[in-house]
């Protein structure tokens, strides 16, 4: 029996002879496209990033000398706070600067140094979200706070995660003073651990899952 | 095994290469919108990789390579100048896995764990994989555009060639 093929199944069955220079030609030209169209979404996007920050500068060298190797990691990582000029603070410390946040009226806050879909998804309650990353987005907000308050706590992941000092950092760059701020070096990772109370979805306003006893 | 006279010569072929098409650009899609919906996190990632330590770099790759991915795989799936989207996918493709093989290699010989037993996210936008899992997908999707660099997947296009209609 002989078979009628359409056209297109006869293409598909011995496809023509590839061209080198317009394989070339096509590579290149979507390679434009896609980079015009990649820069253009980074730019137009409400998280894109901008291109010329360094989001990652390098912490102020420690005094000459200082070797904090030595150390436990957790003396060892508030050590290096303090060569900054920072302050590191333990569970127990966070906690009770968490029970005096609840009772005084923004004289102490918490801030939450992770991302945006980490802060939804729990955080410390009255903790303010203030990404790092993003800081012309969350100043606006924070910073009128952060100069009313008397101490900020500042947390993120915990263990080796260092946006909270870099949250600080900036912080202090805009002339918040290094007195004020805190670091909770456990951060979420400890709290969580310890079934303390987390609330969920933006500030103020989320919802508080009490403390697991 | 005797030839099923009821569909032409190739007709299978063609209709796999088309599927590939579409779970490629499907693949591209997925993970383009999560790296793009998340950015810094992405960046982060990218700092484990030993790439040159200038912002504006490691920026342009965070911030331009997910839409970038995402447009790839719109064409793949519209069938829009296929051999040259493929091409790219290829080369784009070839570079992460050198990437991941890389890291994976320098994290199995500091924990001391087999290279299989390695787990880390390593900015793919599916979270953190096991490294030996994450191989054989990238040379999968390698496989599937080497297919579509051949000539095959035309059906169901808008237009193949975007040089040439006939490319």
């Amino acid at each position: 029996m002989k078979l009628r093929q359409s056209p297109g199944l006869a293409s598909a069955a011995a496809p023509p002879p590839a061209s080198a220079r317009g394989l070339f030609l096509e590579t290149v030209l979507v390679a434009l496209i896609g980079l015009i169209f990649g820069f253009s979404a980074n730019k137009l996007s409400p998280r894109g990033l901008v291109l010329n920050r360094d989001y990652f500068p390098p912490p102020p060298k420690a005094a000459a000398g200082a070797d904090f190797s030595a150390l436990a990691p957790a003396r060892q990582m508030a050590a290096e706070l303090k060569a900054q000029g920072l302050r590191a603070i333990d569970l127990s410390q966070a906690r009770q600067l968490f029970n005096l946040a609840r009772l005084s009226n923004h004289a102490v806050i918490f801030l939450d140094a992770r991302g945006e879909r980490e802060y939804a998804a729990g955080h410390i309650p009255l903790a303010w979200e203030f990404d790092p990353y993003q800081p012309e987005k969350f100043f606006p907000l924070v910073l009128p706070v952060c100069q009313a308050a008397k101490q900020i706590v500042v947390y993120c992941h915990g263990g080796d995660c260092d946006d909270s000092v870099s949250a600080a950092r900036l912080l202090r760059d805009v002339g918040v003073p290094n007195a004020k701020l805190l670091i909770f070096t456990g951060g979420m990772a400890e709290w969580t651990a310890h079934g303390l109370p987390v609330e969920t979805g933006g500030h103020p306003g989320g919802a508080v899952r009490p403390a697991e006893k | 095994m005797k030839a099923n006279p009821f569909i032409p010569a190739g007709t299978v072929a063609e209709m796999i290469t088309v599927l590939g098409r579409w779970t490629l650009g499907a693949v591209f899609i997925y993970t383009g919108w999560h790296k793009a919906l998340a950015p810094v996190d992405f960046l982060k990632l990218l700092r484990g990789y030993d790439l040159p330590p200038v912002p504006w770099v490691l920026n342009s790759i965070a911030g331009v390579l997910p839409w970038f991915e995402m447009l790839c795989g719109l064409l793949l799936l519209s069938g829009v100048a296929v051999r040259g989207t493929a091409l790219i996918l290829e080369l784009l493709l070839v570079s992460f896995t050198w990437l991941v093989l890389r890291r994976a290699w320098v994290l199995s010989s500091a924990l001391n764990l087999p290279f299989c037993a390695v787990k880390f996210d390593c900015g793919c936008g599916t979270g953190a994989v096991w490294v030996c899992r994450k191989l054989v997908e990238n040379i999968l999707l390698m496989l599937l555009a080497g297919g579509l660099l051949t000539g095959r997947g035309r059906r169901f296009c808008l237009r193949f060639g975007l040089v040439s209609a006939k490319d």
